[in-house]
């Protein structure tokens, strides 16, 4: 590992058709921070995820995750090395109980090992008591046998970091895990997220600038798929050049 | 009642009721070889079921892993001298080879296209059937397919010329399949399956290398399918060429959907339906399969879950009433 980073890439690009979504990112994330990215809508934070787990290749750049290069390792690769994701857009098996998503996020890690056909799930104690373990963390237990598909939206939210965090990894990245929710939702997942940067590296996209600023170690501002400014929480509130992105953006 | 029938263990519930159709199956039909062939036919049925109902793969391939292995275990044994089950399970063998590379390439592509490679595959099969004529006997189907004795190790264990001994094993075959199919259903394998079918996205973002489990998902279908076929050639001592048809695969999807995806009773009371009505029906009138169209618009249209969907659905609603007529 290089002095302390986990995650680094380099001149990385990805572009839709003609349409450059990130355009020429160097990112370094130290490990064992909570490192949020921030910008504008259409900045590329999401295409920029996509990329660093394997959901898109990148067009050009590359990418190292502890070292080690991943560049071109699809998503279903990573969760191994010990990236692990959430959506922006709640991805969820829907008609699946919030047990059996947790179960089977578990049981992900595995790989292809999970193509085991002969044996009965029940055998698989493990998975089961990681995805209990988790249900207990996010406060769904009472909620075990509900299809997630029939949960309040906030709870979908949280179900999702859950998903992802049932991966084992060293490193997660939350894509505006807190999208879509309510006032009154907002601080439970505040609170899950900062007590996961205690034992993870986190890695996080979101609007919601009182979260950012609470419990970010680093900020990275991105516009039009390139990074405008990085630094403390402090310094960038005080940036000249985030508060025009913002502003120019919305006018 | 739909409790029991629920129940996970896969010896009990649903599998007790299994165990006592195939019991009775063969007292209430007209004949054995009737009831032989329902369940012939429910065994490629409960494959294709693994693969649309679980797995979520709408595979036009099915007739051509049943052709296979009807061909290839009648040649095994009118060429090659095998017995029964060197060429049962000759013909699993093949249909799980074939099932795998038709799997491996077909899932490369997504929705309709996938469709219309094993769509591709399967005709591409008939057709060299068809060519192969000297083998096959093309279109006047292979004949004079024999049943041997079951023999283990050179040791005679059972005459199976009457239809009742040969329905006995046929029985102990889908039985095996069925129990077979509710283990891997409910293993890490069938699991993932489903979770693939529900949000292949996040299935990867997970970890699950999708393309492996589809695969496999067809290895296995394949295998039973053929074995399905192999079962059917030694039931009618011939292979015509429609087991290797369009009209076989386009059969056994409608069998699967008719009786009710994601339920594996529900391929049983599928074949079970559309055999015995076929039975009945193709002796009365000629241009019966029209009615079979209409069976299926009726289900697609109203009983979303098939055939099985609706008698859960009524017992369910049976033993409310039950309930609230027994309340104090
Ligand atoms: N699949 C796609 N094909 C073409 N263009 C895309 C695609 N996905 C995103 N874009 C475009 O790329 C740009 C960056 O999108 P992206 O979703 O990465 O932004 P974002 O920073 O996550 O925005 P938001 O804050 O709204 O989530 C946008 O202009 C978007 O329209
Ligand atoms: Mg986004």
């Amino acid at each position: 590992m290089t002095d302390g980073y986990i995650l680094e890439t380099q001149a990385l690009a990805l572009a839709y058709g003609g349409f450059r979504a990130v355009d020429g990112v160097d990112l370094k994330v130290r490990e064992g921070t909570i490192h949020s990215v921030i910008g504008p809508n259409g900045a590329g934070k999401t295409s920029l995820f996509h990329c660093l787990t394997g959901g898109r290749r990148p067009t050009e750049g590359s990418i190292l995750f502890a070292g080690e290069d991943i560049t071109r390792r699809p998503a279903h690769r990573r969760i191994g090395i010990g990236m692990a994701r959430s959506f922006q857009v709640t991805s969820l098996f829907q008609n699946l109980s919030v047990r059996e998503n947790l179960r089977l996020a578990a049981q992900g890690r595995d790989g292809d090992r999970a193509l085991t056909f002969w044996r009965s799930v029940a055998e698989g104690k493990a998975h089961l008591a990681l995805a209990d373990e988790v249900m207990e963390r996010l406060n769904l237990t009472a909620r075990a046998g509900v299809a997630a598909g029939d949960l309040s939206h906030g709870q979908q939210r949280v179900l999702e970091v859950g998903m992802a965090l049932c991966g084992r990894p060293k490193m997660l990245l939350l894509d505006e895990p807190t999208s879509g929710m309510g006032i009154d939702d907002i601080p439970v997942m505040t609170g899950l997220i900062s007590e996961l940067g205690r034992d993870h590296t986190v890695m996080l996209i979101e609007h919601n600038m009182g979260i950012v600023m609470s419990i970010s170690h680093t900020i990275t501002v991105m516009s039009r798929g390139q990074i405008l400014v990085e630094g403390k929480p402090d310094e960038v509130c005080a940036d000249a050049r985030v508060r025009a992105a913002y502003l120019g953006e919305a006018a | 009642m739909t409790a029991f029938l629920k129940s996970k263990g896969i010896f009990g519930g649903m599998t007790l009721a299994v165990a006592a159709i195939l019991v009775l199956l063969p007292l209430l039909l007209p004949s054995a070889t009737l009831a032989s062939e329902i369940l012939i036919f429910a065994m490629a049925a409960l494959a294709c079921n693994l693969l649309l109902g679980y797995g979520g793969l709408l595979s036009f391939g099915q007739g051509l892993f049943f052709g296979a292995g009807s061909y290839l275990a009648s040649l095994a044994m009118i060429h090659g001298g095998f017995g029964l089950i060197p060429a049962l399970l000759a013909a699993a063998v093949a249909g799980a080879v074939l099932a795998t590379c038709v799997g491996w390439l077909s899932i490369r592509r997504a929705g309709i296209y996938f469709v219309m490679l094993t769509l591709a595959f399967s005709q591409m099969g008939y057709f060299l059937a068809y060519t192969l004529s000297k083998w096959t006997g093309g279109d006047n189907g292979l004949l004079d397919v024999p049943r041997p004795d079951l023999s283990l190790f050179g040791i005679r264990i059972a005459d199976l010329s009457s239809a009742g001994a040969y329905y006995t094993l046929v029985a102990v075959l889908f039985f095996a399949v069925f129990v077979g199919a509710r283990r891997v259903i409910d293993s890490p394998f069938g699991s993932t399956l489903v979770a693939i079918r529900e949000n292949e996205t996040r299935a990867a973002a997970i970890g699950f290398d999708t393309r492996h489990f589809k695969m496999l998902a067809f290895t296995l279908s394949g295998a039973v399918t053929a074995l399905a076929g192999a079962l059917y050639a030694m039931l009618i001592n011939y292979v015509p060429l429609d087991n290797i048809a369009m009209s076989m695969s386009e059969n056994i999807v409608i069998m699967t959907i008719i009786g009710g995806t994601g339920s594996l009773l529900g391929s049983l009371l599928g074949a079970g339906a559309l055999v015995t009505l076929g039975d009945i029906l193709s002796a009365m009138w000629p241009r019966w399969q029209m009615l079979l169209g209409l069976a299926l618009i009726l289900i697609v249209m109203f009983l979303r879950g098939g055939l099985w969907g609706g008698v859960e659905h009524a017992l369910d609603r049976f033993l409310k009433i039950r309930e609230k007529g027994n309340a104090p």
